[in-house]
This record gives C-alpha cells, structure tokens and sequence, in this order.
C-alpha cells in the first residue's frame, strides 16, 4: 500500500539512483553544479513566451538574481547541415530560407555565393542589385519585428502591432519579386529568379520616405520613453573582450563598440558602390544595442535609395547559369554575408559529386546566445530576459 | 536636485508624446471615429477581410501557389507535358508522381502532393515545355491530408471553381 503513494512535495536531489530523481538530463546535470544549497531551479521555456520559441533557460535563481544559466538547445533542429550533403545543390537551395525565418534573403544569399565562389560563377550587375535590394528590405523587415518583439518582452504590448504595418508592407513588396512571403527563394545560382517591375520600383521609392516617418514615430513612441530608458540603460553590459570570445558578431558586437560589419570587412557583391555607416553603440548595455539596431534600419534606407537609383539594365541570370541538374565541381569555398543577426557564413566541400561532400552553415544567433550564460551571471531575472531579447535570438536558425 | 526635478519632468513629457502617439493611432484621424468622415478617408486598412473580402489580381502577380498544369495552345483541355521526368528528379520533396501514357508522349497519370510541397520552384523552371506554373488557388482548403494530393489532369480537364 505504501509503494503505491507518492509524495508529491518530495523534492528532487541528487541520487545514486537516477529513476528517483526528477527531471531530465539537461536538469540533473544542471543540479549537479548546484553553487548554492538553498537556490532554486527554474525552467524558463521550451514554451515562455518572453523567450522566442522553443529555447529553454535553465536558470539557477537565489531570490530574485540568476547564479548560473545556461540554454538548452535543439528542440527545432531540422539536420539542415546533413540535407544540404544528401540533396543536390539546387534541391537544398530552399531550404536555406527556412533556417532563418525572418531574415531568409542572406541566408539564400550565403548559400548562392559559396556555390558561385566554388565554381567561379559569374552574376550579372542587375542580379547582384537586385540581391542587394532585397537583402536590406528583408534586414528591415528583420529588425522592425525585433523591435516590436523586444518591447514586447519589456512589457509595452502596442509597439509590436506597428511593427507589422511596415512588414506587411516589405512583405507586400517582396512578394512581387520572390513569389511568397515569408520562406523567401528567389535567388538562383548565376542570377536570380524573379525581377523587379514598375510597381516595385514605385511602391519601394513611395515606402523609403515613410519608413522614416515611422522611425520619428519610434522614436517618440518608444525611444524617448522614460520608463524603456531606464529600464535598459547599464544592463547588461557585454564588452569587446565577451563578444571576441563568443565569436558574437552583428549587432551585438556593435553594440559592444567594435565597428565590424561583413559587408565592410569582407566586401561582396556590389556594397562597395554604396555610401553607407557602420553604426556603433556609445553604450555596451541593452540600450546601446537597440540604438545600434534603429540607426541600422536608417542605413539600409539609406543603400536602398542608392541602390534603386543606381539600378542597372540587362538580365538577371548569366546565360551560363547552371541548370537544376548542375553538380558542384570539386573544391572547397567559404562565403560570408551580414545578416540581421550577425555574420551569416557557409562552407562548401565539393568533391564533384551529385551533391556536396560536406555543407556548413555558421549562424550568427549561435554564438550569440553562447554568451548569454556568461552575461545572465548575477543579473537579475527580469534583467536576464531584457538581455536575451537585446541579442535578436531566432531559435530555428540556432538549432538548424 | 533641479536636475532631478527637470529629469522627471522631461520624463513625463516623453510619456505624455508616447500616450498621444498611441490616442492618434487607436482612434483613428479625429473627425472618424465621431463617424463624421468615411472609413476609407481614415487610415488606410492593410489586411484582406478574407470570407467577405479576397485579394486583388494586381497583388497576385508572381504569387506562387500550388502547381498547376499550363493548357496547349491547341486544346485547352490537354497539358503541353511531354513526360520528361525532369520535375520529378529536380523536386527536393518527391511530391510528383507522372507515368507516362501508352501512347505518345503524353502522361496518363499527374499528381502533386500539395502537403509535401514547398513551393521552391525547381519543377517550374527545370520543364523543358513549359508546361507548368503557379496557381493563384490562395483558398484552397482540405480537412484529410489525403485530399491535398491534387491531380492536376482532373484540374486542367475541369477547372475547380474558386472555393468561398
């Protein structure tokens, strides 16, 4: 009779025999390195909604101050890496825009140059525009989502329903070029596969001067806000040192005062024709880290109307661009771009076979969240999640 | 002491700006939401009402949808598939099934499975005959999982009235 009742207060601690303690691997562990005997352990997820989806933060909590934390990933892990070396390179191709749902266009973008780095594939100069235009329309779609995402997270609920107005519209515009709305493909290795037309053109220039409407009305919204000031303003703090350790890149890295863009560093495609800023942070904390994201969403406007009236005639794809059946020659390329997040980078092996030997992909959200365990460390709870917010985590594109 | 004073008064004002961002934005230019002035004089309205409403032509014009089969120019009721089997090796999903016909070249059998579908494009662009392309089918809706799998044939030979 008594082997039948289970005390339900009885508290997990650590035991010689692993069916009587509760919870799971990633918990146990954790308890193991327990720091403090009276702290309690917290699970923050797979499912909170303050943490982006499916990432799980166990965090070791003495009243209200994290000691210790540390994310549990894989709960969307899709084996990208292993399809891209069992499908042919144009049979993998879209599935690089579902690694990163909300910034789709650079990982298309990675994935096209390493192959045409591989096999010294040529893109004509329209294409190339035409690449560029899209990838800083879908950065801003990128980061106005974060933005209303994370204000969201610090509690202001309104932000995030005019964030949509302007990537319905970027979606709107988008469509017209990629054919879908949110699992964008349209880039083509030698080229791309949608063009632009008159009402793309029109509806893009009509939306660049009313983007910067809307950034004033961020500004006065959000920005200047009392409480949204002091609410991040010296927590945490992320220094040069943290970011290089991590391999944090993007926004986070420029938010810890390092001047490093991809599109500055490694130049690709045709960015070197364009005048444009590298924003930095004043500010390692939270704030400077939104600020950085804000004056980023200007300077993509500001290459959007260079690009669109620098943009040049002829066709979109090279008249030697491969067809679908096209095997990768034998070799090894490394291709890198700036996306929302940070640096976006795939590695190609080729050994001239129907589908890559190997493929690797590099997403920025990765090393990004790794620094998070060091940053959390003593912070409070609340101030925990404002950090995990500030860094933009998408959880499809950590786990691949 | 004063500037804390000055801090909290601007921090007020910044609440205040923020409150009437919001108020405009809420209620709408002032004379509408008293019902004075025309909806359509107010902010512009930027979803699609979907069972009353659908989306214009002009908003549709590259839009993928599920795989349809393009008519030949003789007999709208025939494809201009040749049998090739190019969609079938390009597809990364394996949702097509063709079988060729007994006589000629054209298929007897033509299926795409719209539940494995991912709308990439290879088979659109691998045709030699041009023979396939994006429907604007945006309302299509099933209960079973079986009946995603749409034969195309069927389709071209009686085309589906627009579900609403």
């Amino acid at each position: 009779m008594t082997s039948l009742f289970v005390n339900p207060f009885h508290f997990s601690t650590i035991s010689e025999n692993p069916a009587d303690m509760l919870g799971d691997f990633y918990s146990n562990n954790f308890e193991k390195k327990r720091v403090d005997p009276d702290s309690m352990i917290l699970n923050l997820g797979p499912q909170h909604p303050s943490t982006h989806g499916v990432l799980r933060v166990l965090a070791e909590l003495h009243g209200e101050y994290v000691l210790r934390a540390e994310p549990v990933l894989g709960y969307v892990h899709r084996m990208h890496d292993y399809m891209g070396q069992v499908k042919t390179a144009a049979q993998f191709l879209p599935n690089t825009g579902r690694v990163d749902y909300l910034h789709p266009v650079a990982w298309n973008w990675a994935y096209v140059g390493a192959m045409e780095r591989l096999a010294g594939l040529e893109v004509p100069e329209r294409a190339e525009y035409l690449r560029v235009i899209c990838c800083e329309f879908n950065r801003i779609a990128s980061h106005v989502m974060w933005w209303g995402a994370f204000v969201l997270d610090l509690g202001g609920v309104t932000p995030i329903l005019y964030a949509f107005e302007e990537r319905e519209k970027i979606n709107d515009l988008l469509q017209i070029v990629t054919g879908s709305r949110l699992t964008l493909n349209s880039m083509r290795f030698g080229g791309m596969g949608g063009d632009v037309d008159d009402r793309f053109l029109r509806l893009a220039r009509e939306f660049i001067p009313w983007m910067r409407e809307r950034l004033k009305m961020y500004d006065q919204l959000v920005t200047g806000n009392v409480i949204f000031r002091r609410r991040l303003s010296g927590v945490g703090p992320m220094d040069e040192d943290l970011c290089r350790r991590y391999g944090a890149t993007g926004p986070v890295l420029r938010g810890a005062g390092v001047a490093y863009d991809t599109r500055r560093a490694e130049p690709y495609s045709v960015y070197s024709h364009f005048d444009f800023d590298i924003p930095v942070a004043e500010t390692n904390d939270c704030l400077g880290r939104y600020l950085v994201r804000l004056r980023e969403i200007e300077e993509s406007l500001k290459i959007l109307e260079q690009a669109l009236a620098q943009l040049p005639g002829g066709p979109i794809k090279h008249p030697k661009a491969p067809k679908a059946t096209w095997k990768a020659p034998a070799g090894e390329a490394y291709f890198a771009v700036e996306g929302a997040r940070g640096k976006i980078g795939v590695q190609v092996v080729s050994e001239g076979g129907k589908s890559p030997y190997r493929v690797k992909l590099r997403s920025p959200g990765f090393s990004n969240l790794s620094l998070f365990a060091e940053a959390a460390e003593g912070t409070l709870l609340a101030d925990a999640l404002a950090i995990l917010g500030s860094l933009d985590l998408v959880i499809p594109e950590i786990d691949r | 002491m004063i500037k804390a004073i000055v801090d909290n008064i601007k921090g007020l004002y910044s609440l205040l700006v923020g409150l009437f961002i919001t108020g405009r934005y809420g209620l709408g230019p002032f004379p509408a939401w008293l019902k004075l002035q025309k909806p359509e004089n107010g902010y512009p309205q930027l979803t699609t009402h979907y069972p009353w409403q659908t989306i214009e032509p002009e908003n549709l014009v590259n839009f993928r949808g599920p795989l349809e089969l393009v008519p030949a120019e003789d007999d709208p009721a025939q494809s201009r598939c040749v049998s090739c089997l190019m969609c079938v090796k390009g597809c990364p999903s394996g949702c097509l099934t063709v079988v060729k016909g007994d006589q000629g070249k054209a298929p007897k059998v033509w299926l795409s499975d719209f539940s494995l579908c991912s709308l990439c494009g290879a088979c659109v662009e691998v045709c030699p005959a041009g023979a396939l392309r994006y429907s604007h089918d945006l309302y299509w809706v099933e209960e079973k999982r079986e009946n995603l799998v749409n034969d195309l044939l069927a389709k071209l030979a009686a085309p589906r009235k627009a579900s609403l």
